[in-house]
Protein backbone atom coordinates (compact mmCIF):
# COMPACT_ATOMS: atom_id res chain seq x y z
CA UNK A 1 0.00 0.00 0.00
CA UNK A 2 1.15 3.29 -0.83
CA UNK A 3 0.29 6.39 0.94
CA UNK A 4 0.57 9.76 0.49
CA UNK A 5 0.03 11.83 3.15
CA UNK A 6 -0.20 16.04 2.74
CA UNK A 7 2.65 15.80 0.01
CA UNK A 8 3.83 19.20 -0.76
CA UNK A 9 6.03 20.19 -3.47
CA UNK A 10 7.34 23.83 -4.04
CA UNK A 11 9.92 25.21 -6.38
CA UNK A 12 10.35 29.10 -5.56
CA UNK A 13 7.31 30.44 -5.25
CA UNK A 14 5.66 27.48 -7.72
CA UNK A 15 3.43 24.87 -5.91
CA UNK A 16 3.94 22.05 -7.67
CA UNK A 17 2.20 19.43 -5.85
CA UNK A 18 -0.63 20.94 -2.91
CA UNK A 19 -0.76 18.85 0.30
CA UNK A 20 -2.30 15.40 -1.46
CA UNK A 21 -3.27 12.97 0.48
CA UNK A 22 -3.58 9.24 -1.38
CA UNK A 23 -3.98 6.00 -0.95
CA UNK A 24 -3.20 3.40 -3.83
CA UNK A 25 -3.67 -0.04 -2.36
CA UNK A 26 -1.80 -2.87 -3.12
CA UNK A 27 -2.55 -4.58 -6.56
CA UNK A 28 -4.65 -1.88 -7.80
CA UNK A 29 -3.70 0.07 -11.11
CA UNK A 30 -4.21 3.28 -10.00
CA UNK A 31 -4.22 6.68 -12.87
CA UNK A 32 -3.05 9.89 -12.04
CA UNK A 33 -4.96 12.11 -14.89
CA UNK A 34 -4.38 15.91 -15.28
CA UNK A 35 -3.41 18.82 -17.82
CA UNK A 36 0.75 20.06 -18.01
CA UNK A 37 1.45 21.46 -15.15
CA UNK A 38 -0.57 19.88 -12.87
CA UNK A 39 1.66 17.86 -10.98
CA UNK A 40 1.71 14.59 -11.89
CA UNK A 41 5.35 13.86 -13.13
CA UNK A 42 6.37 15.50 -9.92
CA UNK A 43 4.59 12.96 -8.01
CA UNK A 44 5.95 10.47 -10.01
CA UNK A 45 9.10 12.51 -8.97
CA UNK A 46 8.75 12.17 -5.20
CA UNK A 47 7.65 8.69 -5.51
CA UNK A 48 11.21 7.75 -7.17
CA UNK A 49 13.22 10.10 -4.29
CA UNK A 50 14.28 12.04 -7.51
CA UNK A 51 12.29 15.69 -5.94
CA UNK A 52 11.84 15.57 -1.85
CA UNK A 53 9.08 16.59 -0.64
CA UNK A 54 9.00 20.24 0.47
CA UNK A 55 6.62 18.90 3.44
CA UNK A 56 4.36 15.92 3.96
CA UNK A 57 5.70 12.34 3.20
CA UNK A 58 5.51 8.73 1.04
CA UNK A 59 5.17 5.61 2.62
CA UNK A 60 5.34 2.37 1.07
CA UNK A 61 3.93 -0.55 3.33
CA UNK A 62 3.57 1.82 6.27
CA UNK A 63 7.74 3.12 6.18
CA UNK A 64 9.18 6.11 4.93
CA UNK A 65 9.50 6.38 1.32
CA UNK A 66 12.90 8.01 1.66
CA UNK A 67 16.78 7.99 -0.34
CA UNK A 68 18.16 6.30 2.42
CA UNK A 69 15.54 3.45 2.40
CA UNK A 70 16.97 0.77 0.16
CA UNK A 71 14.59 -1.98 1.30
CA UNK A 72 11.46 0.38 0.17
CA UNK A 73 13.30 1.12 -3.03
CA UNK A 74 13.73 -2.21 -3.83
CA UNK A 75 10.06 -2.84 -4.52
CA UNK A 76 9.83 0.04 -6.86
CA UNK A 77 10.24 0.29 -10.05
CA UNK A 78 9.92 3.74 -12.18
CA UNK A 79 9.29 4.41 -16.23
CA UNK A 80 9.92 7.90 -16.37
CA UNK A 81 8.66 9.85 -19.59
CA UNK A 82 12.20 10.48 -20.52
CA UNK A 83 14.47 8.20 -22.08
CA UNK A 84 16.38 8.36 -18.58
CA UNK A 85 19.15 5.79 -19.39
CA UNK A 86 22.42 5.53 -20.67
CA UNK A 87 22.11 6.45 -24.40
CA UNK A 88 25.55 5.20 -25.01
CA UNK A 89 25.30 2.11 -23.70
CA UNK A 90 23.79 -1.36 -25.73
CA UNK A 91 20.30 -3.05 -24.90
CA UNK A 92 21.98 -5.61 -23.14
CA UNK A 93 23.97 -2.94 -21.16
CA UNK A 94 20.88 -0.59 -20.12
CA UNK A 95 19.60 -4.14 -18.71
CA UNK A 96 22.68 -5.07 -16.73
CA UNK A 97 23.26 -2.43 -15.35
CA UNK A 98 19.74 -2.23 -14.01
CA UNK A 99 20.42 -6.00 -12.47
CA UNK A 100 23.40 -4.87 -10.78
CA UNK A 101 21.80 -1.90 -9.05
CA UNK A 102 19.16 -4.48 -7.95
CA UNK A 103 21.97 -7.03 -6.80
CA UNK A 104 20.27 -9.09 -9.20
CA UNK A 105 22.92 -12.71 -10.09
CA UNK A 106 24.27 -12.62 -13.17
CA UNK A 107 22.54 -15.51 -13.87
CA UNK A 108 19.36 -13.98 -13.86
CA UNK A 109 19.92 -11.06 -15.47
CA UNK A 110 21.07 -13.15 -18.62
CA UNK A 111 17.92 -15.20 -18.17
CA UNK A 112 15.63 -12.11 -17.41
CA UNK A 113 16.98 -10.16 -20.16
CA UNK A 114 16.39 -12.77 -22.72
CA UNK A 115 12.81 -13.12 -21.51
CA UNK A 116 12.07 -9.75 -21.50
CA UNK A 117 13.94 -8.54 -24.64
CA UNK A 118 12.13 -11.35 -26.02
CA UNK A 119 8.77 -10.67 -25.06
CA UNK A 120 8.73 -6.93 -26.20
CA UNK A 121 10.37 -8.03 -29.60
CA UNK A 122 13.77 -6.25 -28.67
CA UNK A 123 16.03 -9.32 -28.71
CA UNK A 124 17.68 -9.00 -32.29
CA UNK A 125 17.87 -5.35 -31.13
CA UNK A 126 19.53 -6.37 -28.00
CA UNK A 127 23.57 -5.20 -29.34
CA UNK A 128 21.81 -1.45 -30.62
CA UNK A 129 23.48 1.49 -28.86
CA UNK A 130 20.44 2.77 -27.53
CA UNK A 131 20.44 6.19 -29.07
CA UNK A 132 20.11 4.56 -32.57
CA UNK A 133 16.80 2.87 -31.31
CA UNK A 134 13.21 4.20 -32.35
CA UNK A 135 11.22 6.25 -29.83
CA UNK A 136 8.84 3.33 -29.51
CA UNK A 137 11.64 0.71 -29.11
CA UNK A 138 13.39 3.04 -26.68
CA UNK A 139 9.86 3.06 -24.65
CA UNK A 140 9.92 -0.96 -24.79
CA UNK A 141 13.19 -0.86 -23.34
CA UNK A 142 12.08 1.51 -20.47
CA UNK A 143 9.33 -1.10 -20.18
CA UNK A 144 12.13 -3.78 -19.91
CA UNK A 145 13.98 -2.31 -17.66
CA UNK A 146 10.98 -1.15 -15.46
CA UNK A 147 10.15 -5.29 -15.01
CA UNK A 148 13.77 -6.35 -14.84
CA UNK A 149 13.63 -6.06 -11.20
CA UNK A 150 9.96 -8.02 -10.59
CA UNK A 151 9.18 -4.33 -8.90
CA UNK A 152 6.19 -4.65 -6.14
CA UNK A 153 5.54 -1.31 -7.76
CA UNK A 154 5.55 0.05 -10.85
CA UNK A 155 5.64 3.84 -11.32
CA UNK A 156 4.26 4.89 -15.36
CA UNK A 157 5.25 8.53 -16.21
CA UNK A 158 3.52 8.89 -19.62
CA UNK A 159 4.37 5.50 -20.99
CA UNK A 160 3.05 5.42 -24.14
CA UNK A 161 3.61 9.06 -24.71
CA UNK A 162 4.70 9.56 -28.84
CA UNK A 163 3.77 5.88 -29.78
CA UNK A 164 1.32 4.69 -32.63
CA UNK A 165 -1.74 3.82 -32.29
CA UNK A 166 -0.62 -0.06 -32.76
CA UNK A 167 2.39 0.23 -30.56
CA UNK A 168 0.23 1.75 -27.61
CA UNK A 169 -2.71 -1.25 -27.55
CA UNK A 170 0.41 -3.34 -27.28
CA UNK A 171 1.36 -1.98 -24.68
CA UNK A 172 -1.66 -1.38 -23.19
CA UNK A 173 -2.12 -5.75 -23.80
CA UNK A 174 1.49 -5.93 -21.86
CA UNK A 175 0.50 -3.69 -18.66
CA UNK A 176 -2.93 -5.48 -18.27
CA UNK A 177 -0.80 -9.09 -18.09
CA UNK A 178 1.44 -7.12 -15.55
CA UNK A 179 -1.34 -6.11 -13.81
CA UNK A 180 -2.79 -9.84 -13.62
CA UNK A 181 0.30 -10.17 -11.18
CA UNK A 182 -0.53 -8.39 -8.51
CA UNK A 183 1.60 -5.42 -9.06
CA UNK A 184 0.77 -2.16 -7.94
CA UNK A 185 0.82 0.32 -11.01
CA UNK A 186 0.27 3.99 -10.78
CA UNK A 187 0.36 5.44 -14.39
CA UNK A 188 0.05 9.36 -15.39
CA UNK A 189 -1.41 9.72 -18.94
CA UNK A 190 -2.67 12.41 -20.90
CA UNK A 191 -4.51 9.87 -22.77
CA UNK A 192 -8.23 9.45 -21.08
CA UNK A 193 -8.97 6.43 -22.58
CA UNK A 194 -5.38 4.64 -21.57
CA UNK A 195 -7.03 5.66 -17.99
CA UNK A 196 -10.25 4.40 -18.77
CA UNK A 197 -9.07 0.83 -20.09
CA UNK A 198 -6.58 0.01 -17.95
CA UNK A 199 -7.12 1.82 -14.22
CA UNK A 200 -9.45 0.79 -11.47
CA UNK A 201 -9.16 4.00 -10.28
CA UNK A 202 -8.47 7.27 -11.24
CA UNK A 203 -7.54 10.78 -9.47
CA UNK A 204 -7.74 13.79 -10.92
CA UNK A 205 -4.89 16.72 -10.12
CA UNK A 206 -4.65 19.78 -11.53
CA UNK A 207 -2.32 23.00 -10.55
CA UNK A 208 -1.09 20.60 -7.93
CA UNK A 209 -4.14 19.75 -6.20
CA UNK A 210 -5.54 16.38 -6.11
CA UNK A 211 -9.50 16.40 -6.99
CA UNK A 212 -12.02 13.24 -6.92
CA UNK A 213 -10.44 9.93 -7.01
CA UNK A 214 -12.96 7.31 -7.87
CA UNK A 215 -13.03 4.26 -10.94
CA UNK A 216 -13.70 5.46 -14.25
CA UNK A 217 -17.11 3.74 -13.90
CA UNK A 218 -18.22 6.42 -11.16
CA UNK A 219 -16.80 9.36 -12.27
CA UNK A 220 -18.58 8.76 -15.64
CA UNK A 221 -21.98 8.11 -13.38
CA UNK A 222 -21.69 11.04 -11.25
CA UNK A 223 -21.64 12.81 -14.91
CA UNK A 224 -24.20 11.30 -16.51
CA UNK A 225 -23.56 8.03 -18.70
CA UNK A 226 -24.83 9.98 -21.57
CA UNK A 227 -23.51 13.18 -23.52
CA UNK A 228 -25.05 15.24 -25.77
CA UNK A 229 -22.60 17.43 -28.16
CA UNK A 230 -24.32 20.55 -29.67
CA UNK A 231 -22.29 22.02 -31.86
CA UNK A 232 -22.93 25.24 -33.77
CA UNK A 233 -20.55 27.54 -35.69
CA UNK A 234 -19.01 29.59 -32.99
CA UNK A 235 -19.04 26.84 -29.75
CA UNK A 236 -19.42 23.16 -28.93
CA UNK A 237 -21.19 22.19 -25.98
CA UNK A 238 -21.86 18.91 -24.18
CA UNK A 239 -24.67 18.29 -21.98
CA UNK A 240 -24.81 15.48 -19.95
CA UNK A 241 -27.69 12.98 -18.74
CA UNK A 242 -27.99 10.26 -15.95
CA UNK A 243 -30.31 8.19 -18.49
CA UNK A 244 -30.47 7.51 -22.31
CA UNK A 245 -34.31 8.72 -22.14
CA UNK A 246 -33.05 11.88 -20.52
CA UNK A 247 -30.84 12.52 -23.29
CA UNK A 248 -33.30 11.74 -26.07
CA UNK A 249 -35.79 14.25 -24.59
CA UNK A 250 -33.10 16.67 -24.31
CA UNK A 251 -31.98 15.74 -28.16
CA UNK A 252 -35.43 16.84 -29.31
CA UNK A 253 -35.51 20.06 -27.81
CA UNK A 254 -32.31 21.73 -29.46
CA UNK A 255 -33.47 22.67 -32.48
CA UNK A 256 -36.00 25.10 -30.87
CA UNK A 257 -33.24 25.98 -28.16
CA UNK A 258 -30.64 26.47 -31.07
CA UNK A 259 -33.38 28.52 -33.50
CA UNK A 260 -33.69 31.25 -30.29
CA UNK A 261 -30.35 32.03 -30.34
CA UNK A 262 -30.28 32.88 -33.86
CA UNK A 263 -31.90 31.83 -37.50
CA UNK A 264 -28.60 31.14 -38.58
CA UNK A 265 -27.17 29.38 -35.87
CA UNK A 266 -30.14 26.83 -35.95
CA UNK A 267 -29.50 26.43 -39.23
CA UNK A 268 -25.59 25.29 -38.96
CA UNK A 269 -25.97 23.62 -35.76
CA UNK A 270 -26.32 19.93 -35.11
CA UNK A 271 -26.56 17.60 -31.94
CA UNK A 272 -25.72 13.92 -31.32
CA UNK A 273 -26.09 11.54 -28.57
CA UNK A 274 -23.06 9.48 -27.32
CA UNK A 275 -21.78 7.49 -24.04
CA UNK A 276 -20.06 9.88 -21.79
CA UNK A 277 -16.34 8.84 -21.87
CA UNK A 278 -13.67 9.69 -18.82
CA UNK A 279 -12.29 12.45 -21.04
CA UNK A 280 -15.56 14.44 -20.88
CA UNK A 281 -15.63 14.07 -16.90
CA UNK A 282 -12.08 15.03 -17.30
CA UNK A 283 -13.17 18.34 -18.90
CA UNK A 284 -15.79 19.51 -16.96
CA UNK A 285 -14.04 18.65 -13.83
CA UNK A 286 -10.54 20.28 -14.63
CA UNK A 287 -12.24 23.04 -16.18
CA UNK A 288 -11.72 23.21 -19.73
CA UNK A 289 -14.23 23.63 -21.88
CA UNK A 290 -14.40 21.95 -25.47
CA UNK A 291 -14.74 25.17 -26.72
CA UNK A 292 -13.76 26.48 -30.27
CA UNK A 293 -13.95 29.76 -30.40
CA UNK B 1 27.48 -4.21 -4.01
CA UNK B 2 26.29 -1.34 -5.59
CA UNK B 3 30.05 0.27 -6.01
CA UNK B 4 30.78 -3.05 -8.50
CA UNK B 5 27.86 -1.83 -10.38
CA UNK B 6 29.28 1.73 -10.65
CA UNK B 7 32.27 0.44 -11.31
CA UNK B 8 30.98 -2.11 -13.85
CA UNK B 9 29.54 0.87 -15.86
CA UNK B 10 32.62 2.79 -15.76
CA UNK B 11 34.43 -0.28 -17.15
CA UNK B 12 31.84 -0.23 -19.99
CA UNK B 13 32.24 3.12 -20.81
CA UNK B 14 36.41 2.31 -21.26
CA UNK B 15 35.84 -0.50 -23.08
CA UNK B 16 33.77 1.16 -25.55
CA UNK B 17 35.21 4.61 -25.78
CA UNK B 18 38.91 3.17 -24.99
CA UNK B 19 40.73 4.96 -27.84
CA UNK B 20 38.91 8.26 -27.49
CA UNK B 21 39.47 8.24 -23.80
CA UNK B 22 43.12 7.60 -24.70
CA UNK B 23 43.97 9.88 -27.03
CA UNK B 24 42.03 12.68 -25.00
CA UNK B 25 44.08 11.90 -22.12
CA UNK B 26 47.84 11.80 -24.20
CA UNK B 27 47.46 14.96 -26.43
CA UNK B 28 47.52 17.85 -24.23
CA UNK B 29 50.47 16.12 -21.68
CA UNK B 30 52.31 15.40 -24.33
CA UNK B 31 52.23 18.64 -26.34
CA UNK B 32 53.42 20.10 -22.83
CA UNK B 33 56.28 17.48 -23.12
CA UNK B 34 57.02 18.32 -26.45
CA UNK B 35 56.76 22.10 -26.59
CA UNK B 36 58.32 22.76 -22.58
CA UNK B 37 60.22 19.59 -22.26
CA UNK B 38 62.11 19.08 -25.47
CA UNK B 39 61.37 22.43 -27.28
CA UNK B 40 62.19 24.17 -24.46
CA UNK B 41 64.99 22.72 -23.10
CA UNK B 42 66.62 24.46 -19.80
CA UNK B 43 67.45 23.71 -16.19
CA UNK B 44 65.12 23.76 -13.16
CA UNK B 45 66.91 23.58 -9.47
CA UNK B 46 69.97 22.80 -11.20
CA UNK B 47 68.38 19.36 -12.91
CA UNK B 48 67.16 18.91 -16.69
CA UNK B 49 63.82 20.81 -16.62
CA UNK B 50 62.03 18.05 -18.16
CA UNK B 51 62.79 15.95 -14.42
CA UNK B 52 60.62 18.44 -13.02
CA UNK B 53 57.84 18.75 -16.05
CA UNK B 54 57.28 14.84 -16.05
CA UNK B 55 55.76 14.50 -12.32
CA UNK B 56 53.52 18.12 -13.11
CA UNK B 57 52.22 16.11 -16.09
CA UNK B 58 51.87 12.84 -14.34
CA UNK B 59 49.92 15.28 -11.78
CA UNK B 60 48.00 16.91 -14.35
CA UNK B 61 47.04 13.98 -16.23
CA UNK B 62 45.91 12.42 -13.38
CA UNK B 63 43.59 15.62 -12.54
CA UNK B 64 42.00 16.02 -15.87
CA UNK B 65 41.53 12.08 -16.58
CA UNK B 66 39.67 11.75 -13.40
CA UNK B 67 37.64 15.39 -13.47
CA UNK B 68 36.82 14.68 -17.01
CA UNK B 69 35.78 11.29 -16.35
CA UNK B 70 33.14 12.17 -13.87
CA UNK B 71 32.24 15.64 -14.33
CA UNK B 72 30.86 15.59 -18.39
CA UNK B 73 29.53 11.90 -17.58
CA UNK B 74 27.63 13.15 -14.54
CA UNK B 75 26.61 16.57 -15.63
CA UNK B 76 25.02 14.76 -19.00
CA UNK B 77 23.36 11.82 -16.76
CA UNK B 78 21.69 13.74 -14.20
CA UNK B 79 20.94 16.75 -16.34
CA UNK B 80 20.37 15.43 -19.77
CA UNK B 81 19.94 11.72 -20.06
CA UNK B 82 18.44 12.11 -16.60
CA UNK B 83 19.76 8.21 -16.21
CA UNK B 84 21.11 9.16 -12.50
CA UNK B 85 17.02 8.24 -11.96
CA UNK B 86 17.78 5.04 -12.49
CA UNK B 87 19.98 4.80 -9.53
CA UNK B 88 17.97 6.96 -7.35
CA UNK B 89 15.39 4.85 -7.54
CA UNK B 90 17.27 1.54 -6.86
CA UNK B 91 17.91 0.07 -3.81
CA UNK B 92 21.45 0.60 -4.37
CA UNK B 93 22.52 2.74 -1.37
CA UNK B 94 23.51 6.04 -2.62
CA UNK B 95 26.53 6.25 -0.59
CA UNK B 96 28.12 3.20 -2.53
CA UNK B 97 27.10 5.38 -5.93
CA UNK B 98 29.43 8.11 -4.86
CA UNK B 99 31.84 5.69 -3.69
CA UNK B 100 31.83 4.10 -7.07
CA UNK B 101 31.89 7.38 -8.97
CA UNK B 102 35.35 8.30 -6.79
CA UNK B 103 36.84 4.70 -7.59
CA UNK B 104 35.96 4.74 -11.22
CA UNK B 105 37.14 8.16 -11.94
CA UNK B 106 40.25 7.88 -10.05
CA UNK B 107 41.17 4.87 -12.02
CA UNK B 108 40.84 6.70 -15.22
CA UNK B 109 42.99 9.58 -14.03
CA UNK B 110 45.28 7.04 -12.84
CA UNK B 111 45.43 5.26 -16.80
CA UNK B 112 45.71 8.82 -18.08
CA UNK B 113 49.13 9.17 -15.64
CA UNK B 114 50.17 5.78 -16.23
CA UNK B 115 50.24 6.27 -19.89
CA UNK B 116 52.58 9.39 -19.36
CA UNK B 117 54.74 7.59 -17.44
CA UNK B 118 54.99 4.74 -19.95
CA UNK B 119 55.43 7.23 -22.97
CA UNK B 120 57.88 8.80 -21.14
CA UNK B 121 59.80 5.77 -19.55
CA UNK B 122 62.44 5.11 -22.70
CA UNK B 123 63.70 8.60 -21.53
CA UNK B 124 66.93 8.50 -19.24
CA UNK B 125 65.68 10.84 -16.52
CA UNK B 126 66.72 8.94 -13.62
CA UNK B 127 63.20 9.89 -11.75
CA UNK B 128 61.86 7.28 -9.19
CA UNK B 129 58.11 6.22 -9.61
CA UNK B 130 56.95 3.19 -7.34
CA UNK B 131 54.24 2.41 -5.08
CA UNK B 132 54.09 5.77 -3.96
CA UNK B 133 53.55 7.19 -6.98
CA UNK B 134 50.61 5.37 -7.87
CA UNK B 135 48.95 6.05 -4.20
CA UNK B 136 49.61 9.63 -4.57
CA UNK B 137 48.48 9.52 -8.09
CA UNK B 138 45.56 7.56 -6.92
CA UNK B 139 44.79 10.01 -4.35
CA UNK B 140 45.05 12.83 -6.59
CA UNK B 141 42.51 11.29 -8.96
CA UNK B 142 40.25 10.78 -6.17
CA UNK B 143 40.13 13.99 -4.83
CA UNK B 144 39.54 15.55 -8.17
CA UNK B 145 36.40 12.94 -8.96
CA UNK B 146 34.82 13.66 -5.96
CA UNK B 147 35.37 17.75 -6.70
CA UNK B 148 33.65 16.45 -10.04
CA UNK B 149 30.78 15.27 -8.02
CA UNK B 150 30.24 18.20 -6.42
CA UNK B 151 30.37 20.40 -9.14
CA UNK B 152 27.94 18.59 -11.74
CA UNK B 153 25.67 18.38 -8.18
CA UNK B 154 25.68 22.24 -8.70
CA UNK B 155 25.48 22.38 -12.32
CA UNK B 156 21.91 23.72 -13.49
CA UNK B 157 22.68 22.82 -17.51
CA UNK B 158 25.31 19.89 -18.81
CA UNK B 159 26.84 22.37 -20.83
CA UNK B 160 28.36 23.59 -17.04
CA UNK B 161 30.80 20.97 -17.20
CA UNK B 162 33.07 22.16 -20.12
CA UNK B 163 32.65 25.49 -18.03
CA UNK B 164 33.85 24.22 -14.88
CA UNK B 165 37.07 22.43 -17.15
CA UNK B 166 37.68 26.43 -18.57
CA UNK B 167 37.38 28.12 -15.17
CA UNK B 168 38.85 25.93 -12.43
CA UNK B 169 41.25 22.74 -14.43
CA UNK B 170 42.43 24.53 -17.48
CA UNK B 171 44.18 27.09 -14.54
CA UNK B 172 45.13 24.80 -11.83
CA UNK B 173 46.54 23.39 -15.26
CA UNK B 174 48.98 25.32 -15.56
CA UNK B 175 49.99 27.28 -11.55
CA UNK B 176 50.01 24.39 -9.60
CA UNK B 177 53.54 23.61 -9.58
CA UNK B 178 53.40 21.98 -12.82
CA UNK B 179 55.19 23.68 -15.44
CA UNK B 180 57.37 25.80 -12.84
CA UNK B 181 57.96 26.18 -9.04
CA UNK B 182 55.37 28.60 -7.60
CA UNK B 183 58.33 30.32 -5.45
CA UNK B 184 58.33 33.44 -8.06
CA UNK B 185 54.77 33.87 -7.49
CA UNK B 186 53.43 37.08 -5.42
CA UNK B 187 52.89 36.41 -1.47
CA UNK B 188 49.62 35.46 -0.27
CA UNK B 189 48.71 34.29 -4.36
CA UNK B 190 51.49 31.56 -3.69
CA UNK B 191 50.14 30.37 -0.63
CA UNK B 192 46.73 29.96 -2.05
CA UNK B 193 48.03 28.22 -4.58
CA UNK B 194 50.22 25.84 -2.78
CA UNK B 195 47.42 24.95 -0.75
CA UNK B 196 45.61 23.55 -3.87
CA UNK B 197 45.54 19.63 -4.30
CA UNK B 198 47.27 19.46 -7.29
CA UNK B 199 50.01 21.53 -6.10
CA UNK B 200 50.11 19.20 -3.69
CA UNK B 201 50.28 16.54 -5.87
CA UNK B 202 52.51 17.72 -8.02
CA UNK B 203 54.90 18.36 -5.42
CA UNK B 204 55.27 14.94 -3.91
CA UNK B 205 55.25 12.95 -7.08
CA UNK B 206 58.59 15.42 -7.71
CA UNK B 207 59.57 14.70 -4.49
CA UNK B 208 59.60 10.67 -4.77
CA UNK B 209 60.73 11.08 -8.21
CA UNK B 210 64.00 12.36 -6.75
CA UNK B 211 64.37 10.67 -3.23
CA UNK B 212 62.04 7.31 -4.00
CA UNK B 213 59.42 8.61 -0.78
CA UNK B 214 58.40 10.93 1.32
CA UNK B 215 60.46 10.67 4.03
CA UNK B 216 63.41 12.66 1.77
CA UNK B 217 61.40 16.44 1.53
CA UNK B 218 61.74 17.98 -1.83
CA UNK B 219 62.11 21.22 -1.28
CA UNK B 220 61.24 24.17 -3.69
CA UNK B 221 61.59 27.27 -2.31
CA UNK B 222 60.34 27.92 1.06
CA UNK B 223 58.03 24.82 0.25
CA UNK B 224 58.86 21.09 1.49
CA UNK B 225 56.69 18.60 0.02
CA UNK B 226 56.30 15.34 2.27
CA UNK B 227 53.85 13.55 4.42
CA UNK B 228 52.26 16.70 4.97
CA UNK B 229 50.87 16.88 1.60
CA UNK B 230 48.81 13.65 2.21
CA UNK B 231 47.11 14.88 4.47
CA UNK B 232 46.29 17.94 2.56
CA UNK B 233 44.58 15.63 -0.35
CA UNK B 234 42.94 13.44 2.04
CA UNK B 235 41.45 16.86 4.21
CA UNK B 236 40.17 17.74 0.10
CA UNK B 237 39.18 14.07 -0.35
CA UNK B 238 37.13 13.91 2.52
CA UNK B 239 35.61 17.38 2.32
CA UNK B 240 34.44 17.14 -0.98
CA UNK B 241 33.22 13.50 -0.26
CA UNK B 242 30.94 14.98 2.45
CA UNK B 243 29.79 17.32 0.53
CA UNK B 244 28.62 15.12 -2.38
CA UNK B 245 26.62 13.15 0.09
CA UNK B 246 24.65 15.79 1.25
CA UNK B 247 24.01 17.09 -2.05
CA UNK B 248 22.91 13.24 -3.12
CA UNK B 249 20.85 12.75 -0.03
CA UNK B 250 19.50 16.24 0.58
CA UNK B 251 19.42 17.72 -2.50
CA UNK B 252 15.72 18.56 -2.63
CA UNK B 253 15.86 18.68 -6.74
CA UNK B 254 18.28 16.54 -8.36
Amino acid sequence: MIELKDLTKKFGEQTAVDHVNLTIETGEFFGLLGPNGAGKTTTISMLSTVLLPTAGEILLDGKPLTRRASAEKRKISVITQEFSMRQDMTVQEVMEYQGRLYYMKKAEIREKTEQLLTFTDLIDHRKKTVRYLSGGMKRKLMVCRGLMTDPDVLLLDEPTAGMDAIARRQMWALLRRINNRKMTIILTTHYMEEAEALCDRVALINKGKLGEVDSPAALIDALGKYAVDLVTEDDTKSVYFKTREEAIAYLETIPSEAAAGSADAASKAHASLRNTTLEDVFVERIGRRLTVR
Amino acid sequence: MGILAVLWEKWTEFKRDFYKITVAALVSPLLYLIVFGFGIQTTSHGEPYLNFLIPGIVSMATMTGSFSAVAQNMSVQRLYEKALDQVMISPTPLWQFIVGQIIGGSLRGLYAGCMILLLTSPIRTGLIFNGWTFLIMFLNGMVFSTFALVLSFLAKSYTDAPRYNAYLIVPMSFLCNTFFSIDQMPGGFRQFINALPLSQASGMIRAISANGSLDGLFVTGEYPYGWAGLLILLAYLVVFSLLSFVFIYKKKNL
